[in-house]
């Protein structure tokens, strides 16, 4: 079977969605054919398109903006379903993992509907979304095992994404929040705002600044 | 001021029906619109304004300033057009990176004190049953996170017969 494996961050490197497919990738079995790519500006060229087309499955990650799917990865997805919907070659099984800066992982079911709306037009098949609440947190991702750390309800949920996927399943919709309590998480995120201006030379009022 | 963001070519534009008066500040694409890159550089590195040197870097300023939103937009996948959504991207520096619990969510807090009302207008000949679910969803959200109320959310299938908007000035 040939996975693709496609980030939708627009960022070069350090992405959560990036640490969610890295992840990801170790559990789906060596046998199986997984192309990694990365949809960072507004364009895909046509061996890509061609290449993504000839998949069976299509698993995007990408993080939620403003309720909903990145403006540049939406550009993209337009050019896919153009070329996807008169695709009949094979058929095509998509999951889609959205991260989300926010504590709560059910902020980003509007944006897996999107995706599923998006499924329909493109003529390929849904199968299940995911929404990772804390995105913050996902560079913690690459630094954890299985089976302990505050990771654990995140590789245990890309665990049962990844037997999903192996066996193209269709499952429910899962939302996960991170597991610290969202205090801690609202404490954390702020303090990591203010030591990010400090960095660029702004101290913490000039966060509140009005233009 | 009212603040119109649209996706119309300057001729479907001129055809609508409803009159433009007053202090209307109009967001439409010439092309030169660059994407959000996730950086954070409107909260961190010039709060409150977008680091990318383009047409589009003023969205939280302008939000800042109006009392109406009014977005014309081609229903993509129950969502906006990705002019459109690129423009509501680059719209974050209007919000401030700390966070508040609303409907007991996490959302971020306001940089400004401002009240809008929004309306939203979607065009699209083949929008489903399932996608003007989700766009009502999405609107309602954007809502919430952009602290505004809902004045009107209208769906057409060709823009230029939006019957609410004849005789309608903006």
């Amino acid at each position: 079977m040939k996975i693709a494996l496609v980030n939708g961050s627009p960022k070069f490197k350090d992405s959560a969605s990036g640490n969610i497919l890295n992840a990801l990738k170790p559990k789906l079995q060596d046998k199986n054919i997984i192309e990694k790519y990365s949809f960072r500006t507004t364009e895909i060229s046509n061996d890509v398109l061609e290449q993504i087309s000839k998949c069976n499955v299509i698993v995007f990650a990408f993080p939620l903006y403003v309720d909903g799917i990145p403006s540049h990865l939406l550009r993209c997805l337009y050019q896919m379903e153009k070329y996807l919907r008169s695709n009949i070659n094979n058929e095509i099984y998509v999951y889609t993992i959205v991260n989300i800066g926010f504590y709560e992982g059910k902020q980003a079911a509007i944006a897996i509907e999107m995706m599923k709306n998006w499924a329909e037009k493109a003529n390929v098949k849904w199968e299940q979304g995911i929404g990772i609440g804390g995105g913050g947190m996902m560079s913690m991702l690459d630094k954890s095992t299985d089976r302990q750390g505050l990771m654990k309800n995140v590789h245990n949920t890309l665990t049962d994404a990844a037997n999903n996927i192996l066996s193209c399943k269709s499952s429910d919709e899962i939302y996960i929040s991170p597991s610290i309590p969202r205090i801690a998480y609202k404490i954390g995120g702020e303090m990591g705002w203010r030591q990010a201006a400090k960095k660029n030379g702004l101290e913490t009022k000039d966060l509140f600044i009005k233009k | 001021m009212k603040l119109l963001i649209h996706d119309l070519s300057k001729e479907e534009f001129n055809d609508l029906v409803w009159t433009i008066k007053g202090d209307v500040k109009v967001i439409d694409d010439n092309n030169t619109i660059h994407n959000c890159l996730g950086c954070f550089g409107c909260w961190i590195k010039k709060p409150g304004e977008c680091v990318i040197a383009d047409d589009y870097d003023n969205m939280g300023e302008y939000l800042s300033k109006c009392n109406e939103l009014i977005i014309v937009s081609k229903c993509f996948y129950g969502g906006y057009s990705p002019f459109v959504k690129n423009i509501m991207d680059r719209s974050i520096p209007y919000i401030h990176p700390y966070f508040e619990v609303r409907n007991n969510e996490l959302h971020h807090r306001r940089r400004y004190e401002n009240h809008f009302e929004t309306s939203v207008y979607f065009y699209g000949e083949n929008i489903t049953e399932n996608e003007k679910a989700t766009a009502e969803k999405l609107v309602k959200a954007n809502a919430l996170n952009l602290i505004s109320n809902i004045k009107n959310l209208i769906f057409v299938k060709d823009i230029s017969s939006i019957k609410e908007l004849e005789g309608v000035t903006i």
